[in-house]
């Protein structure tokens, strides 16, 4: 067995950090209780620097997608931890300042970062999985802490609606996929990824992939399109995104989606993007670039639908989260045609993959400061969350303003955003994969999202102010946060390149080049034998 | 589906290896599974009680459980046994969530039907 | 079919548990003296008389032992197979204690959920 301890440091890291702020959370000294988010920053500070300067992974499908996405997730992560700064606590901490004592079951700020940092290590730990079960639980590990900061986010009863809604869905997608993964071991002996692709491989050549495996393939890919919010299992996203705190709805719009853009990448690479487009499964191995009918067509539905749904129903709504929300469905979508077009060339605009990376990043980044506009404005004691909240915003609260059309048109893809750079790359693989069709319902679909983005852009900017300005928040970090996701949408622009180049790199699958290849099929039944023989 | 599985049996067969199992049973368990999977699923899916369907994705899960000691048994290695280890282990952790959110909602509104939660539409 | 005979004393002792107990309570019901009144009527706590309403509320803090009780439950299903494994391995090779320091850091964080809890004040009962 490969010791893979020497890949796994940043999630040690994390994990070590979020045992101590478990406890020194519940501390009854206030002083210590406000020591969390520096912990949890400093962490997941350490734990990038340490998964970039590890390298690739030998064991993954994507050996050099474990340092790009790991960077990605802790950078993010940062950002995103600006965001949920002062979301939990508040009245406990004003409690206290006033003499009034501490009660350690009221206070939900060590829950509240320990699972933020034990989400950030699922995600990680999604990024290093080179099998099975692994990958269910980082997944699992991902998704669980994240249903109880959103029904712990505020104490209104919205939240506790959504924490449930959120859990019994991702219940499900969760059996979903364990099911699938369950029928993929079934119908190829094993749980190891790269022993699963030389099966199925050697499955191939010998007429075509065992019905068991491609079932369980697709009833996997089915289970995690819960964790992207996609089209047989989005219904959720909208109502979550909306009943969470804004700062919580920040992280919910990328993590998740993150570890499960990874958890795709991951059981697509079984299968690889050899396989003709006309024929089914295993008839020409080889002859074509793309993936299996099956996998491609059930890739192929939950990208239009999940596009066209979302920026459909994103046109209805009057509340941010939830134009947010619709907006997250529609960029999976888009994330999808990526995925299909798969790794076609050495160049960086040619490779879906890679442009799927490139766009996680940016997404991850851009989406952060909408988020954090919403988080930032409070009216009436709650979050300012109509639109009518960003009437005139340019003019009263300049900062926010500017970062919320920014954002807006970074997210619509308006030329010369990081937006635009991430979704060109999107149609340009689609189209070097032969994806005509879903290229123009691409362009389609990126048409509609303008109009909610627009308005999105146009209220602040355009818009006379209504009434008063909305209050600010006592968190100064969010409208740090913000800022810092509009500089990103404009500055990253400028190092660009060198970001595609490392996404074009991290796309570069190690599967098929030869180091797993020699270990056939039969190889693996016979050391499985031979196992047997021993006992 | 025997065909399917007369395929895999062919393939330990060729490498030298009796088959380990009767190739009648493996199907009987994937059958099982499956139409425990299916139970769950429509269960989730019509029932309205929160506990209830809960319970539904448990037996999901407890699906898989059984699809991955019957594989492991005819596969011949343990990984489908360890894996199942886990999959308890995570089995309990979402036990214990449920629990505590069935327990809010209760004290919050004194029913356990998924319908008295729509605060929010759209 | 042909071995359902080898079946017959496990159907012979089921048989024999039902009738005990329906012999049981047909026979109190029977000969058993009948008295009725409100302490024969209470509900029956083990001998205790019973304090207030049965839907009376839990605190909450039972529902943290019960979570409580669940990491620690959960946990000993890992320990099986680590028990079952190590004595296998040769003591004096580096094997051997790498194995024993992985499962005390597995063992380390249970104490880090038990410390969680101490200061949560899951164990104070007051």
């Amino acid at each position: 067995m490969i010791e893979r301890i020497a890949w796994l440091w940043p999630e040690i890291i994390l994990f070590l950090a979020t045992c101590v702020v478990m406890v020194l959370g519940v501390s009854p000294r206030l002083a210590l209780r406000r020591q969390c988010a520096f912990v949890s920053g400093l962490a997941l500070f350490l734990a990038a620097m340490v998964a970039i300067a590890t390298g690739p992974m030998a064991t993954s499908p994507w050996p050099q997608m474990v340092p790009f996405m790991k960077g990605t997730a802790g950078f993010v992560g940062l950002l995103t931890l600006l965001v949920l700064a002062g979301t939990v606590d508040r009245e406990v901490d004003r409690d206290q300042e006033l003499g009034r004592g501490f009660a350690a079951l009221r206070a939900n700020r060590a829950e509240f970062y320990a699972f933020f940092l034990f989400s950030m290590t699922g995600l990680m730990l999604c990024a290093s999985a080179d099998d099975l079960i692994w990958l269910f639980l980082a997944l699992e590990l991902t998704s669980l802490p994240t249903y109880v900061m959103v029904t712990i986010s505020t104490r209104r009863s919205r939240s506790q609606e959504a924490g449930v809604k959120y859990f019994f869905l991702g219940a499900l997608g969760a059996a979903i996929f364990l099911y699938g993964f369950s029928l993929l071991y079934m119908g190829t002996g094993s749980t190891d990824l790269g022993a699963i692709s030389t099966q199925i491989l050697a499955q191939a050549e010998g007429g075509a992939i065992n019905d068991i495996a491609m079932a369980g393939l697709v009833l996997s890919l089915i289970g995690v399109s819960f964790k992207i919010a996609a089209v047989p299992m989005h219904f959720y996203t909208a109502d979550v995104y909306q009943g969470a705190a804004a700062s919580v709805s920040a992280m919910l719009a990328f993590v998740p989606k993150a570890a499960g853009f990874i958890a795709i990448l991951l059981l697509v690479s079984t299968v690889g993007w050899q396989w003709g487009v006309a024929d089914t499964a295993g008839v020409s191995l080889g002859a074509g670039h793309s993936l299996p009918e099956p996998v491609r067509l059930l890739l192929w539905v939950m990208a239009v639908f999940t596009m066209t749904v979302g920026n459909v129903l994103a046109l209805l709504q009057r509340s941010i989260k939830r134009i947010l929300a619709y907006s997250s469905i529609a960029h999976s979508g888009y994330m999808l045609v990526g995925v299909i077009a798969g790794p076609q060339g050495a160049r960086f605009i040619d490779n879906g993959v890679a442009a799927t990376l490139f766009y996680l990043l940016s997404y991850g980044l851009m989406n952060v400061g909408a988020f954090a506009v919403v988080a930032s404005m409070e009216h009436k004691g709650e979050e300012a969350d109509d639109l009518d909240a960003l009437r005139g915003l340019c003019r009263t609260r300049p900062w926010l303003g500017w970062t919320m059309v920014i954002c807006a048109l970074s997210l619509l893809g308006f030329p010369f955003t990081l937006g635009f750079f991430a979704k060109v790359p999107l149609f340009t693989s689609g189209i070097a994969a032969g994806e005509y069709a879903l290229v123009v319902i691409l362009g389609i679909n990126s048409a509609i999202a303008a109009f909610y983005y627009l308005r999105l852009a146009a209220l602040p900017m355009l818009e006379e102010p209504v009434g008063e300005a909305p209050a600010l928040t006592r968190v100064p970090a969010r409208i740090v946060a913000g800022v810092l996701s509009a500089g990103a949408a404009l500055g990253m622009v400028l190092v660009a390149g060198f970001f595609m180049e490392r996404a074009a790199r991290a796309a570069v699958p190690g599967l098929f080049d030869g180091t797993h290849a020699s270990q056939s099929a039969t190889d693996q039944i016979a050391r499985s034998g031979e196992r047997r023989a021993d006992e | 589906m025997t065909g399917v599985i007369d395929q895999i049996g062919g393939m330990l067969a060729q490498a030298g290896y009796p088959a380990p199992m009767s190739v009648l049973t493996l199907s009987h368990y994937l059958f099982v599974s499956a139409a425990m999977f299916t139970l769950g699923m429509v269960g989730f899916l019509t029932r309205r009680n929160l506990i209830i369907m809960f319970l539904c994705t448990e037996m999901m899960f407890q699906a898989a459980g059984i699809a991955l000691i019957a594989a492991s048994r005819f596969w011949l290695n343990h990984t489908g046994q360890s894996f199942v280890i886990f999959v308890l282990t995570v089995a309990a952790a979402e036990a214990a969530m449920a629990l505590a959110l069935v327990v809010l909602l209760f004290r919050k509104r004194e029913s356990l039907s998924a319908e008295e939660w729509a605060e929010m539409k759209g | 079919m042909t071995d359902l005979a080898s079946y017959a004393p496990l159907a012979i002792i089921l048989l024999m548990a039902i009738t005990f107990a329906v012999a049981n309570v047909v026979l109190t019901l029977l000969i058993g003296p009948r008295r009725r009144g409100k302490i024969k009527g209470m509900t029956y706590e083990s001998g205790m008389n019973p304090i207030g309403t049965a839907r009376k509320r839990f605190n909450v803090r039972f529902y943290l032992i019960a979570m409580v009780f669940l990491v620690f439950d959960v946990e000993i299903i890992f320990l099986y197979p680590w028990a079952a494994t190590f004595p296998n391995l040769d003591p004096s090779s580096p094997d051997a204690l790498v194995w024993l320091f992985r499962i005390l850091f597995f063992l380390l964080t249970t104490v880090v959920a038990y410390l969680y809890g101490f200061r949560k004040g899951v164990f104070r009962f007051d």
